[in-house]
């Protein structure tokens, strides 16, 4: 999440200088907190338990390896993390040589895809705890035109470039660059 | 002030949709523009607490276990493990070591060559790009290290030229220290090619890893810029 403040990355920082300096209890704490939402991430790529497993230990080696570089002034640790998680998980799908089901199902057509996300802030369970963080960025991405919001899911869960949404749509790709464009700034300024 | 353009390169960054060629380009551009680094930040952010919108499972328990054993077998590979042992025991370990002990000292000369060897047996380390810190993707490099001399050798491939202003600059993680060591500046030439010679400007015994940021002209003391390619020993 955006935070102004950096207290977080102070935390952050803090944090991966002692898991750098060979603190395993303070490694153990990071996992704790971050492999829930990275094993999901995965397995929400992935559609695979066990590559989801293999690739959450992959970036928690990684994590841990390079804890000395990390830098808390270029991105969050969640999202550093999370950014390493999807690509890893993405590499997995295209060395597997298939598409994620968002792909062979389209957004438009499968409300349990991705579109589900952000629509899952309607549910009477949901609402009742939407002042959470899951539930602040779903709002947030609730907010976005549809068509701003399928491009960042698709962008983000998918292993589509740009290039491929604009073609998979039949859209120009200036229009969907501009949706990225327009969808992201719109939702960081709903997160502030 | 930021230009849509910009705003739309920026977006692209921060989903890691930009091609290598692309990335390549807008860095060069982020490395000296302080507002279109807190933008990139700020949306890098943004798609990352996506992730959060994902029905929450809890990982295994297994796989803590085995990412907590592979951490301290790399941390203590030779830890010392405590056991207990009939009395007699030490007695046989005390005319064991001095038996060994004059088999070492015997040896001394043998071992302190076959340490010297060892020692100048290049040890090589891929350098890869990080993880969206900067480098093209096919930016890459090999390092050889040779612990004795405390000098090696680093070629470089496919990274641009730096962009006006900077300079790339090699570093040394050695676990002695808590910051890098300085390895030196780093000039490309125009095919983005490299091969030079280095020397850490401290004693580097215990080189966990090499990496390579982005800095000032002339470089800095202590590292500032991104670290755009790295690699472990």
């Amino acid at each position: 999440m955006i935070d102004p403040t950096g207290t977080q990355r102070t935390e952050d920082r803090e944090l991966m200088q002692r898991i750098a300096s060979g603190d395993q209890q303070a490694f153990g704490s990071l996992y704790d907190r971050l492999s829930g939402p990275l094993f999901s991430l995965a397995l929400q790529i992935l559609r695979d338990a066990n590559e989801a497993e293999d690739t959450l230990q992959e970036v928690s080696m990684q994590v841990c390896r390079r804890a000395a570089i990390y830098d808390a002034s270029r991105s969050s640790l969640f999202t550093w993390a999370v950014m390493m998680t999807r690509s890893k998980a993405i590499d997995r799908l295209r060395a597997r040589g298939r598409r994620s089901r968002i792909v062979a199902g389209s957004t438009d057509e499968n409300p349990e895809t991705m579109s589900g996300l952000a629509s899952e802030a309607d549910d009477a369970a949901h609402t009742s705890v939407k002042n959470d963080e899951a539930g602040r960025i779903r709002s947030a991405l609730r907010t976005l035109p549809d068509e701003q919001r399928q491009a960042i899911e698709m962008a983000f869960f998918s292993d589509m470039t740009h290039a491929e949404i604009a073609e998979r749509k039949g859209e120009p790709l200036g229009t969907v660059k501009a949706r990225i464009r327009r969808g992201l700034l719109r939702m960081r300024d709903g997160l502030k | 002030m930021i230009s849509e353009e910009q705003q739309e390169q920026a977006s692209l960054y921060a989903l890691d949709l930009l091609r290598a060629e692309e990335a390549g380009v807008f860095e060069r551009e982020l490395a000296t523009n302080a507002e279109l680094q807190t933008l990139v930040t700020e949306l890098r952010d943004t798609a990352g607490s996506l992730a959060r919108l994902v029905p929450q499972q809890a990982a295994p328990a297994a796989v803590k276990s085995r990412v907590m054993q592979q951490i301290a077998a790399e941390a203590a590979p030779a830890s010392a493990k405590v056991v207990s042992f009939p009395t007699w025991v030490p007695w046989a370990i005390a005319a064991g070591l001095a038996f060994f002990c004059g088999m070492l000292a015997l040896d001394r000369a043998k071992l302190q060559d076959r340490i010297a060897a060892a020692e100048s047996q290049p040890i090589l380390v891929a350098l890869a790009a990080a993880e969206g810190a900067g480098a093209p993707a096919k930016a890459e490099a090999l390092v050889s290290w040779q612990p004795g001399k405390q000098t090696g050798v680093i070629k470089i491939r496919n990274l641009p030229a730096a962009a006006a202003g900077k300079d790339y600059q090699l570093w040394t993680v050695d676990g002695a220290y808590q910051d890098p060591i300085d390895a030196g500046i780093l000039r490309i030439d125009a095919n983005g090619v490299a091969q030079i010679e280095f020397k850490p400007n401290k004693d580097a015994r215990e080189v966990k890893a090499f990496a390579i940021s982005l800095e000032r002209k002339g470089g800095v003391p202590k590292r500032e810029g991104p670290i755009l390619l790295i690699g472990t020993v």
